[in-house]
């Protein structure tokens, strides 16, 4: 498969004595090339390295039927009609269970791959799903900034990485991929992220579209024989901040990304083509992005953060029903991922994460269903994960207007995957020291 | 005053003109704005006249239509109290959530049709930097639909925005404080005496007027105390002013004391030097490009403060000056997507918005009317542009050339928050180019003539020998007897499959 450099290399230079060197590359490649000596820069290979699948369980996760606190009163109380019995619970302690529709999960944890997470939330919880969202995804409560935590991961970890260091199998790009320099790529099919050429001679036409989608031929002349990245003059980096192309023209930057987009394409689309999963998955849109997941990683894609999407859970009326049925498709999706990454022989650098903005009101509203609410569980699963429960269960008595009140902060759980899983500092992404979790070793 | 550009001009020059003061043209526009002369040019975009109502708002917008719809939602609400007594209270629960559903779809379909209303404006006004400045007002002052959900207080907010495009930044500014769109967006509507909200006096200054680190926090806080007081009805968007609820105690706010109002506060704003110097410079990045030099910031400072915050002596200025023609401003500017979208659309003379494809296109490329991501609204330049973005404004050019499928992929299409999915899918077919017109038969004989008619149409300015090149091969490619309808189209698509085609 072929990089970024290579198709520089050979498809441009090598293969058409017309394609000169770009005068990008001399203002661009070399200046992120050099970025790569920064020691907090993570080198992104295909073949090792830690990658994490982010899960997102959109529209607020009931936490308290998820992770059940089946042995508290208050519970059923507050439930009457939608609480799960001791007997219909997988028990994770004498005081909570998994949902039995997670038969999978059950089994991890037993086998401690699987992390549990109690109470997680933010000080002055939003109970509005976009605002809440935000906060997740950009790590920030004031909801002020403009870059995703995962963003701020590529940019200070990943510099001069493909753009394929991310990937969110996606409808519209999530705003934890906010960056300011790699913000990864987003896509929902394999087949829709590419140049679709309408008439006929496809192959002729696509050529035209890659020679007008590769760095102008009108600049000067250069030589890149040598691999190692040029110092000096010609790059343009800023106050010696290593990765940051300053005064790079719009131009030179629309090209940079149109040849980024070219090569990502046909990646994918080789990748996609080239590796099946021996496994079975479901139908279920989760199910299908967590096998184009697995078959990236099988290809070698040298991407670091995979984000999928599971949506319904904003569960308002006759809940039992709809939230197991949620819950099913999760295991059952993670059961096949999982599964198929252990017959790769990945099963030790692959981890999955699930996270929603909110949990749900403690009290069951009069439809059947739960309200907007706010502290909740996340999962953490695989085999780098240390199994077990983590945090403290809330107090069901001790609530917040009819809410958890949260025991975790999110943020602890992004610090800890990142500093103990990514193997990256977690400051300078996070903005503050977080305390860690332990959940990983 | 920043240095004029000479008198005469070119056709390049009017081009540019034409697609940052508003959103580009066929080439029939550009040639008569290029006879005016650049002066007077400018003095037409200045002062647009076509009425500031020569579109009719949406039925659903007359004042008689929003009473009636306020009754109606007031009568449907209290009936279902009624009916509630004998109900189960899962019964009631159910009702009283459907009735909900059904004012969400109302408002979900209404806020489509208001953004088609404005994108047709966009499209088809003879007012364009009336338009542009709309767009640039709706970026300043952002208010979303997430949060403020009624149509009607964001289209009366737009056309708000429309009567001062061209006016007096002061009075806008006051007017914003009394807008009910504003007010639901920044918590006005809850700001009470002994419980002000400091939502909106943050912004005001930080945002609007000031910019960050030229107030103190004591600053909002005395601020957000004048701005009390004032309600509005959610439903006909009336605000009113109870005086008891406003804070009538003294203010000690930027060094001035007194018992000040929200029109006190926003006058003190208006004396402090910077604000002369915030919006110049945000209307220099918006209209040419960013980080502009210090001197050119000064001397629009200077002329927006003598002219007592007149907008129009500002953007005279810049579109009569040297460097908003010199090499560094022409041709460098990444398009946004609802400039992608308009300009393609008049550059291929499409008439009419293809006005469910358009909320694809707004969804996909990350810019949506009436909903930008936060109160800094969005951001500009190469925030727009990445491998996704870029490869999903190629299909797009695709789709609306009729290069080949015209059929936006539904599974791709997810739900707008605040905005009715359309029915029957996004087809574009109805909107096709006219290609016998746009490239008449006996103008496809010469490829190269024709290549160079279309980078005409497309880009205004010669390309680089390369990209020229590689087009008219690609054109001699496909020249078989005759340059089919369907041929035309392809290489229009190529064509605007560079990254050349996103700069304007």
């Amino acid at each position: 498969m072929k990089t970024r450099r290579d198709f520089l290399r050979t498809t441009l230079l090598g293969a058409s004595a017309t394609w000169t060197v770009p005068g990008f590359v001399n203002n661009t490649f070399a200046a992120l090339d050099a970025s790569t000596r920064d020691s907090a820069t993570q080198i992104t290979t295909g073949k090792d390295g830690p990658i994490l699948v982010v899960i997102q369980l959109a529209g607020g996760n009931d936490g308290l039927n998820t992770v059940v606190p089946f042995a508290d009163d208050d519970y059923h109380k507050a439930r009457a009609r939608i609480a799960k019995k001791e007997k219909d619970i997988l028990k994770l302690s004498d005081y909570c269970g998994l949902n039995q529709s997670m038969p999978f999960f059950g089994s991890l944890y037993k086998e401690g791959k699987l992390g549990v997470v109690q109470g997680v939330g933010y000080p002055n919880p939003n109970r509005s799903h976009f605002v809440s969202t935000s906060i997740w995804e950009t790590a920030d409560p004031t909801t002020r900034s403009n870059t995703g935590w995962i963003g701020r991961y590529f940019d200070n970890a990943c510099a001069g990485a493909d753009p394929t260091v991310g990937i969110s199998f996606n409808k519209t790009q999530p705003e934890s991929f906010g960056a300011l320099k790699n913000s990864g790529i987003c896509l929902s099919s394999p087949e829709l992220y590419r140049w679709i050429h309408g008439g006929g001679e496809q192959d002729k036409a696509e050529e035209f579209f890659a020679n007008l989608n590769s760095p102008d031929a009108d600049k000067s002349p250069m030589k890149v024989e040598d691999e190692a990245p040029v110092d000096g003059a010609s790059i343009g980096m800023g106050g010696g901040k290593p990765g940051i192309v300053q005064g790079e023209s719009n131009l030179a930057f629309l090209e940079r990304v149109a040849m980024d987009a070219r090569v990502s394409s046909s990646q994918i689309l080789e990748i996609a083509a080239k590796y099946k999963s021996k496994v079975t998955y479901d139908g279920t849109p989760l199910a299908r992005s967590l096998n184009l997941v697995s078959r990236m990683i099988a290809g070698g894609l040298p991407t670091r953060i995979f984000y999928v999407s599971h949506g319904g859970f904003d569960t308002h009326n006759n809940q039992v029903n709809s939230h197991d049925r949620l819950l099913s498709q999760l295991d059952s999706a993670v059961k096949s991922f999982l599964t198929d990454i252990k017959a790769q022989g990945n099963q030790d650098r692959v981890s999955v994460m699930t996270f929603s903005e909110f949990g749900r009101r403690v009290q069951e509203n009069a439809s059947g269903g739960t309200d907007h609410g706010q502290g909740s569980c996340m999962f953490l699963a695989g085999a780098p994960i240390k199994g077990g429960l983590y945090g403290k269960y809330p107090s069901l008595s001790d609530l917040s207007q009819g809410d958890l009140k949260f025991t975790t902060d999110f943020r602890s759980v992004y610090a800890t995957v990142l500093e103990d899983f990514m193997k990256t500092p977690s400051k300078e992404i996070l903005k503050a020291s977080y305390p860690k979790l332990g959940l990983i070793g | 005053m920043l240095p004029k550009a000479q008198t005469s001009w070119t056709r390049e020059e009017a081009a540019h003109l034409l697609n940052r003061a508003g959103f580009g043209g066929a080439p029939n526009s550009i040639n008569d704005l290029h006879a005016m002369g650049r002066e007077k040019a400018v003095d037409f975009l200045l002062q647009p006249t076509e009425a500031p109502d020569a579109f009719a708002e949406p039925e659903w917008c007359q004042p008689a239509k929003v009473a009636e719809e306020a009754r109606r939602r007031f009568q449907l609400i209290r009936e279902n109290r009624i009916a509630a007594r004998d109900m189960t209270p899962e019964e009631a629960d159910r009702k009283r959530r459907e009735i909900q559903q059904s004012f969400q779809r109302d408002e979900r379909r209404r806020g489509m049709e208001a953004q088609g209303w404005w994108l047709d404006r966009m499209l088809k006004s003879q007012a364009p930097l009336r338009e542009k400045m709309t767009f640039f007002w709706h970026d300043h002052f952002a208010t979303s639909a997430q949060k403020v959900r009624e149509p009607i207080l964001l289209l009366r907010q737009n056309q708000l925005f429309r009567a001062h495009a061209l006016g007096n930044f002061k009075k806008l500014t006051h007017k914003i404080t009394q807008d009910g769109a504003m007010m639901l967006y920044l918590d006005l509507q809850n700001s009470k005496k002994g419980k002000p909200n400091e939502n909106f006096a943050r912004e005001v200054m930080e945002l609007f007027t000031l910019g960050q680190g030229n107030y103190t926090e004591e600053d909002i806080r005395q601020a957000a105390r004048a701005f009390t007081g004032y309600s509005i009805n959610r439903l006909s968007g009336e605000v009113s002013f109870n005086k008891k609820q406003w804070d009538e105690t003294e203010k000690n706010f930027l060094g001035a004391k007194g018992n000040f109002d929200a029109d006190g506060i926003v006058d003190i704003i208006f004396q402090q030097e910077q604000t002369s110097r915030y919006v110049p410079t945000k209307l220099w990045e918006f209209f040419a490009y960013e980080e502009p030099p210090t001197t050119a910031v000064d001397d629009l400072a200077k002329t927006f403060l003598d002219s007592k915050f007149e907008v129009s002596s500002v953007l005279r200025e810049i579109f009569l000056s040297k460097e908003f023609y010199s090499e560094k401003c022409m041709h460098a500017q990444i398009k946004s997507p609802i400039h992608f979208f308009v300009q393609m659309l008049k550059q291929l003379e499409i008439p009419e918005i293809p006005s469910a494809y358009a909320l694809y296109v707004q969804a996909q490329l990350g810019q949506i009317l009436y909903a930008p991501p936060n109160v800094a609204g969005w951001d500009w330049g190469k925030a727009w542009i990445n491998t996704n973005t870029l490869l999903t404004r190629y299909q797009i050019s695709g789709h609306l050339c009729k290069a080949g499928s015209t059929q936006a992929p539904e599974k791709n299409m997810s739900k707008v928050k605040g905005f009715a999915m359309p029915k029957g899918g996004m087809n574009v077919a109805s909107a096709g180019p006219d290609y016998d017109t746009l490239v008449p038969r006996d103008a496809r004989d010469n490829v190269e003539k024709m290549v160079d008619s279309l980078i005409d149409r497309l880009f205004q300015r010669p390309l680089s020998g390369n990209v020229r090149e590689s087009f008219i091969a690609y054109g001699n490619e496909k020249k078989g007897v005759i340059f089919t309808n369907q041929e035309v189209a392809e290489l229009i698509h190529l064509m605007m499959s560079t990254p050349h085609y996103q700069l304007t």
